[in-house]
C-alpha cells in the first residue's frame, strides 16, 4: 500500500520542481491558514476563560511559545529546503528517500546529530568553549521578540526595537570569538578572527542602510515602521538601501559568497571545527535562525512587513521572508567565494561610502 | 636555425654530436658529453632558449647513463644529451643553477639509482619517504650507504620569528589527488611552498620491466585517469615508432577522434573542480552533465568509462560501433550551445574574475626553466603545442589551432582551456567527415621489437607527455620512463606562489590542472 | 571601484543567477537508481564469462594463452584430456576478480573466442572470497551445458 502511494507520488511529481513547488506551496499555505485559525480560536478561549489571570502574561507566554515554534519549525524547514533547492539548481534532485520528497530528512539529520558522540578536546578553554553555542542563540531570540508577524502577532513591541536588535546582534560576534578562541586550534582561531572582522565590517553598512528607513518612519519601533509603509513599500523609495542591507545580511550570516570563515576547500575549517553532535547542531540552528531573522527584518523594513491584500498578514509575511531566503540560497549555489581582503575592501571602501551618501541624500530630501 | 647554432657553439673537444633519424628515434640530436662538462653544455643550451623536458637514468650494468632531454619552442627538434657515469663513482654536477626545474628530476634519479648530484640544494627523497635499503631501479641490488640514509624524511628547519608552518595535507577537499603542501606562512602570506609527492607512487616504471609490452599496456591508462588516452597513445606510438609500423589511416582518425573527446572531457572535469576549489558548487554538475555524454559515447565504443584499454600496438582493439559517429555529431552540436552556460555563469562573473586575475602569474622564463607545457605554458603567451610541433595520429591533416593567453595568470589559463575545448570541437567536426574506410589494425605485430631506444611525445590535456623506452630485443622493456607534464608544471608553483595569500595559492593550484597519479607514477 | 565597474559586476552576477534559476526550473538529470536503471552498452566490460556453441560445448581448449597474457596473473585454467577427444576439456577456470583490470587481453588473445565480457555489475558483497570466481561453475549456474 505504501509502495503504491510512493509510486503514484513519483509518477505525478517525479523530478518536476514546478509541480512540486505548487504542491508544497499549497501545503504551506494550508498550514499557515490552519495556524492562524488556531491562534484565533485559542485567543477566544483564552480571552474568555482566563481573563482573571492577566491577559498580558498569558499573551506573553503564548508569544514566546510561538517564537520557539517558529524557530524550530523554520530550522527544520530550511534544512530540507536548502538541500532541495541546491539539488534542483544543480540539475539533480535533493533528498527523496526519507519520507515523501525527503520531507522527513531534517528529522533524520537531527536524530543523527543528537546520537553523535560529543567529544570535548582536553585542552579547550572550558567556560568559553561550552558557553559559545548557547550564547550564539541569544541575539536571534531577542530579535524574534520584536518582529511583527502580523498586526497583532508580536510578542512585545519595544519602542526602540531597532536599536535593540542591532545591539544584540553584536553578541553574535562575541559568541563566535569565544568559539574560535576557546577551541585551542590554529585553524579555528583563524576562522574565528576572519569571521569577526567580516561581521564588524558589515554591521556598519547594515546600520547605515537602516537609518534612512528609520528617518522615513520617524520611529525606532518596528510596528511603526511597518505602519509607515502604507501607500508604498520602502523598497520603492530606498532601493539602494535595500540592496546594501541585503548584501550585508548575506555577509553577516556567513553565507556564500562571503563564507570564507567556513570555507571547506581552504585549509581552515572554521570556528565550529571542534564541536560535535548537539553543540554543532546548535551552531547550525543559529545560522539558519539568523538567516530567517535578517530576511524577516528585510521584509519588515523594506517590503511592507505583513501588509498585503486578501490573505492574512501572517501569510504575506512568511511569503516575503521565504522569498528572500530563497534568493539567499540562490546566491549560495551560484557564486564562488570572495577572497577575504577583497571582502573587507568591498565593505569599507565601497559599501560604507555608498550607504553614507544614501543617508545624506535621504536626509536632504526629507528636509525639503 | 637554433639547433645548428647550438651545434656550432658546442663543437669540439670531447663532445660528440650526431644527427639521428627522427622517424625511428623520436629525437633529432644525440650529444654525448663527459660528466664534468655537463654544466657548460647546459648553459650553452639554455642560452639558445631550450626548455628542459626530462632527466632520466638508465642502468646498463657496466655503466649508468644519464640522459637530459631538451626541446625548443620555435625549433622543436629534440636534443638528447647523454652522460656516462661509472657505477663505482656515481657523482655528477647538478644543473639546477641553469635549469631550476632540474632539481626535482635529479632528486628522482638520486633516489631510484643512487647517483649523487654535487651542489644540489636539497637532495632528499622525492617519492620514497619510508626509506629504502637498496636503490629500486638498479638491475642489481645496490645497498644504500649510511650518509644517504640521513636524507630520509627531511623536514624543513624550525621557523623564524613571525612565521609558522601549515600543512595543506594529503587529504584535500579539492579533488586534485593526494598532494601535500608544506607552506611557510607569514601571517596570511606564503613565504615558501614545499610540495611533498609520493603518496600515490606505484613504481610504474619498475612494473614495466617485468611485464611484456602487451601486458603493460593497461597500466598506461591508470597513470592519468582523467585523460588516459593520451598516455595510451604515447606508449602505443612509441612502440610503433620503434618497430617502424605503419598504422592504417582509419585507426589514426579514430584515435584522433577519441583523443579530442578525451581532451574535452578532461577539461570539463578540470572546470568543475577548479570552481569547486573557489567555492562555486554548481558548475561542477553542469560540467559533469556534459562529461556524461562523452563517457556514454566512449562506453559504447570501448566498453569502459574511465580507463579505456582501447588502443593496441598497430591499431585499435575494436572497430567503431554503430551510432558512434552520429553520437559524436550530436554531442558536438549540443556542446556548442552549452558554452553559453559557462560564459554566463563563470567567465564574466566578477567574483571569479577578481579571484583569478593576476593570481599565479607564470612568466615565460620561469615556464621555460622549469619545463612547463600545455595550457600552463600557453596561458603565458607561448604558442607551443606538440600536436603542431610533432604531429602524430591524424593531426598532420587536421591542424588544430593553438590557443594562447596573454599574461599567464589563472584567468588566462582558464580562458585557454575553455577555448581549447571549442577548438577540439572544430577538430572533431572536421575529423568526422574524413574518417576513411579500411582495416582498423595491423595483421602482424612483432612481439619483440628491435633493440634501441625511442622517445615519443603527445599532447595530453595537461601538457606534453613523453615516454622513453629502451628495448634490448626481448619482449619486455629494458627501461621505460614517463615524462609527466604535471611534474614540471607543479615545479613552477614553488616559485610562483611566493608572497601570495592562501586563497590565491588554492586558485593557482587549481588552475595548474594537476592529476597526482601521473605525477607520482 | 568605479561606478561602471560596479554596474558591470552586478550585471555579471545577475547573468549567473539567470543560469541557475533556469536549471532550477528545468528537469533534473538524475537517474533514480535502483528504481530506474540505465542501459549498458553491448561492449560493456563486466567480468569475463565462458562462451559455448549451440550444443552447449565450451569453446575453451585449455591452451592457457589467456592466463599467460594477463598482466596481473588472475587467471588459472585447468583441464583434463578425456579419452577419444582431440583437445583438453576444461574442468576449472579460476578468475581472481579482485585483481582483474578489465583490459581485455584475455578476450583478444583467445584463439577460439571462448572468453567474452559479461554485462554483470551487481556484484557487491561483504567478503573478498566471493570474488574468486570459478567460471565453469558460473557457466553451469547460468544454464549452460
Amino acid at each position: 500500500m505504501r509502495r503504491w502511494l510512493r509510486e503514484q507520488f513519483d509518477r505525478y511529481f517525479g523530478s518536476d520542481p514546478v509541480r512540486l513547488l505548487f504542491a508544497l506551496g499549497g501545503l504551506f499555505f494550508a498550514t499557515l491558514v490552519v495556524l492562524a485559525l488556531l491562534y484565533w480560536v485559542v485567543g477566544k478561549v483564552v480571552t474568555a476563560g482566563l481573563e482573571a489571570w492577566g491577559w498580558d502574561l498569558v499573551r506573553l507566554l503564548l508569544g514566546l511559545l510561538g517564537v520557539m515554534v517558529v524557530v524550530f519549525g523554520n530550522a527544520l524547514f530550511l534544512v530540507w529546503a536548502e538541500r532541495k533547492v541546491a539539488g534542483h539548481m544543480q540539475i539533480r534532485i535533493g533528498p527523496k528517500e526519507v519520507g515523501p520528497y525527503g520531507l522527513l530528512q531534517s528529522i533524520a539529520d537531527s536524530v543523527k546529530l543528537l546520537a553523535k558522540e560529543i567529544i570535548t578536546p582536553r585542552f579547550v578553554d572550558r567556560p568559553l568553549y561550552l558557553l559559545a553555542p548557547l550564547l550564539i542563540f541569544v541575539p536571534c531570540l531577542v530579535a524574534m521578540v520584536v518582529i511583527p508577524f502580523d498586526a497583532r502577532l508580536q510578542v512585545r513591541d519595544i519602542n526602540v526595537g531597532i536599536v535593540m536588535i542591532l545591539a544584540f546582534s553584536s553578541l553574535t560576534v562575541l559568541a563566535i570569538f569565544m568559539a574560535g578562541w576557546g577551541s585551542v586550534n590554529k585553524y579555528s582561531l583563524i576562522g574565528g578572527v576572519r569571521s569577526i572582522s567580516q561581521s564588524i565590517a558589515y554591521e556598519i553598512p547594515m546600520l547605515l542602510s537602516i537609518l534612512p528607513v528609520v528617518m522615513m518612519a520617524r520611529s525606532l519601533s518596528l510596528k511603526e515602521v511597518v505602519k509607515a509603509q502604507s501607500p508604498y513599500w520602502f523598497v520603492l523609495v530606498q532601493p539602494v538601501a535595500f540592496l546594501i542591507y541585503f548584501v550585508c545580511a548575506v555577509a553577516e550570516t556567513n553565507r556564500t559568497p562571503f563564507d570564507l570563515p567556513e570555507a571547506e576547500s581552504e585549509l581552515v575549517a572554521g570556528y565550529h571545527t571542534e564541536y560535535s553532535g548537539m553543540r554543532f547542531s546548535l551552531f547550525f540552528l543559529a545560522e539558519y535562525t539568523n538567516i530567517f531573522i535578517v530576511c524577516a527584518l528585510a521584509t519588515t523594513f523594506f517590503l511592507g512587513g505583513y501588509k498585503g491584500p486578501v490573505l492574512p498578514g501572517v501569510v504575506w509575511f512568511f511569503l516575503k521572508t521565504y522569498a528572500l531566503i530563497f534568493v539567499i540560497m540562490w546566491f549560495r549555489w551560484t557564486f564562488p567565494r570572495v577572497r577575504f581582503d577583497q571582502l573587507l575592501n568591498f565593505s569599507w571602501k565601497f559599501l560604507i561610502p555608498l550607504a553614507m551618501a544614501n543617508l545624506l541624500v535621504t536626509g536632504g530630501l526629507l528636509k525639503l | 636555425m637554433v639547433a645548428e647554432d647550438l651545434i656550432k657553439a658546442l663543437e669540439g673537444g670531447d663532445l660528440s654530436i650526431e644527427e639521428v633519424p627522427y622517424q625511428q628515434r623520436g629525437y633529432w640530436f644525440d650529444i654525448k658529453a663527459p660528466k664534468d662538462r655537463i654544466v657548460e653544455v647546459a648553459e650553452a643550451i639554455d642560452e639558445k632558449g631550450y626548455y628542459i623536458e626530462d632527466i632520466l637514468c638508465v642502468d646498463y650494468v657496466d655503466r649508468l647513463e644519464v640522459l637530459y632531454h631538451f626541446n625548443h619552442w620555435e625549433d622543436p627538434r629534440r636534443l638528447s644529451v647523454r652522460v656516462e657515469v661509472a657505477p663505482s663513482e656515481p657523482e655528477l654536477p647538478s644543473i639546477w643553477r641553469v635549469y631550476p626545474g632540474a632539481a626535482w628530476h635529479e632528486r628522482e634519479v638520486h633516489e631510484f639509482f643512487g647517483l649523487r648530484f654535487k651542489d644540489h640544494p636539497n637532495l632528499a627523497y622525492l617519492f620514497l619517504h619510508e626509506g629504502i635499503d637498496f636503490y629500486p631501479m638498479r638491475k642489481e641490488r645496490v645497498e644504500v650507504p649510511e650518509e644517504d640514509r640521513q636524507l630520509l624524511n627531511y623536514l624543513p628547519a624550525a621557523a623564524e620569528e613571525d612565521t609558522f608552518w601549515i600543512n595543506m595535507g594529503p587529504q584535500h577537499p579539492s579533488t586534485h589527488g593526494v598532494l601535500r603542501l608544506i607552506l611557510k606562512m607569514r601571517g596570511e602570506y606564503i613565504e615558501q611552498a614545499e610540495p611533498v609527492l609520493g603518496y600515490m607512487h606505484r613504481m610504474q616504471e619498475k612494473m614495466a620491466e617485468v611485464r611484456t609490452y602487451q601486458q603493460y599496456y593497461p597500466n598506461t591508462a591508470r597513470l592519468d585517469y582523467v585523460g588516459p588516452l593520451a598516455f595510451s597513445l604515447c606508449f602505443v606510438g612509441a612502440m610503433e615508432r620503434l618497430c617502424e609500423l605503419e598504422v592504417p589511416e582509419r585507426a589514426q582518425y579514430i584515435r584522433t577522434i577519441t583523443l579530442e573527446l578525451n581532451r574535452i572531457s578532461s577539461h570539463l572535469l578540470w572546470l568543475g573542480t577548479f570552481l569547486l576549489d573557489l567555492g562555486a558548487t554548481t558548475p561542477y554538475f553542469f560540467a559533469f552533465d556534459d562529461r556524461e555524454q562523452i563517457l556514454d559515447l566512449l562506453e559504447g565504443l570501448t566498453g569502459s568509462r574511465l580507463t579505456f584499454s582501447y588502443y593496441r600496438i598497430g591499431g585499435l582493439y575494436e572497430d567503431l560501433n554503430d551510432g558512434f559517429l552520429e553520437g559524436v555529431k550530436r554531442f558536438v552540436e549540443r556542446m556548442w550551445k552549452r558554452f553559453e552556460i559557462y560564459d554566463d555563469l563563470v567567465t564574466g562573473n566578477i567574483i571569479f574574475v577578481k579571484r583569478t586575475k593576476d593570481v599565479g602569474v607564470i612568466p615565460k622564463e620561469v615556464a621555460r626553466r622549469y619545463g612547463a607545457t600545455g595550457p600552463t605554458l600557453r596561458g603565458s603567451g607561448v604558442p607551443f603545442d606538440i600536436r603542431q610541433a610533432e604531429p602524430y595520429a591524424a593531426y598532420g591533416d587536421l591542424q588544430p589551432e593553438v590557443v594562447v593567453g596573454e599574461r599567464g595568470d589563472s584567468y588566462d589559463r582558464y580562458l585557454v582551456r575553455l577555448e581549447e575545448m571549442k577548438r577540439s570541437l572544430r577538430v572533431l567536426e572536421e575529423a568526422l567527415e574524413k574518417v576513411p574506410e579500411g582495416p582498423y589494425k595491423l595483421e602482424k605485430v612483432p612481439k619483440k621489437p628491435v633493440p634501441g631506444d625511442v622517445y615519443f611525445a603527445t599532447e595530453s590535456p595537461r601538457g606534453e607527455v613523453g615516454i622513453y623506452i629502451v628495448s634490448d630485443g626481448s619482449d619486455k622493456p629494458y627501461r621505460l620512463k614517463w615524462r609527466s607534464p604535471c611534474f614540471s608544471n607543479l615545479a613552477t608553483f614553488t616559485e610562483v606562489v611566493k608572497g601570495q595569500l592562501i586563497a590565491d595559492a588554492v586558485a593557482t593550484l587549481g588552475s595548474l590542472d594537476l592529476v597526482i597519479p601521473e605525477m607520482d607514477r | 571601484m568605479s561606478p561602471q565597474e560596479v554596474v558591470r559586476g552586478a550585471l555579471s552576477l545577475l547573468k549567473g543567477m539567470k543560469v541557475t534559476i533556469r536549471a532550477f526550473l528545468g528537469p533534473s538529470v538524475t537517474c533514480q537508481y535502483p528504481r530506474e536503471t540505465l542501459e549498458l552498452s553491448p561492449r560493456f566490460r563486466g567480468h569475463i564469462k565462458l562462451v559455448a556453441d549451440e550444443e552447449g560445448k565450451l569453446y575453451c581448449r585449455v591452451c592457457g594463452l589467456c592466463a599467460r597474457s594477463c598482466p596481473t596473473g588472475c587467471i588459472v585454467v585447468e583441464g583434463v584430456k578425456k579419452e577419444g577427444e582431440k583437445r583438453k576439456t576444461l574442468t576449472r577456470f579460476l578468475l581472481d576478480f579482485t585483481r582483474c583490470s578489465h583490459c581485455g587481453l584475455c578476450v583478444e588473445v583467445c584463439p577460439t573466442g571462448a572468453v567474452a565480457f559479461s554485462q554483470d555489475y551487481n556484484l557487491a558483497s561483504f567478503s573478498k572470497e566471493d570474488f574468486y570466481f570459478d567460471l565453469v561453475e558460473e557457466f553451469r549456474r547460468r544454464g549452460g551445458g
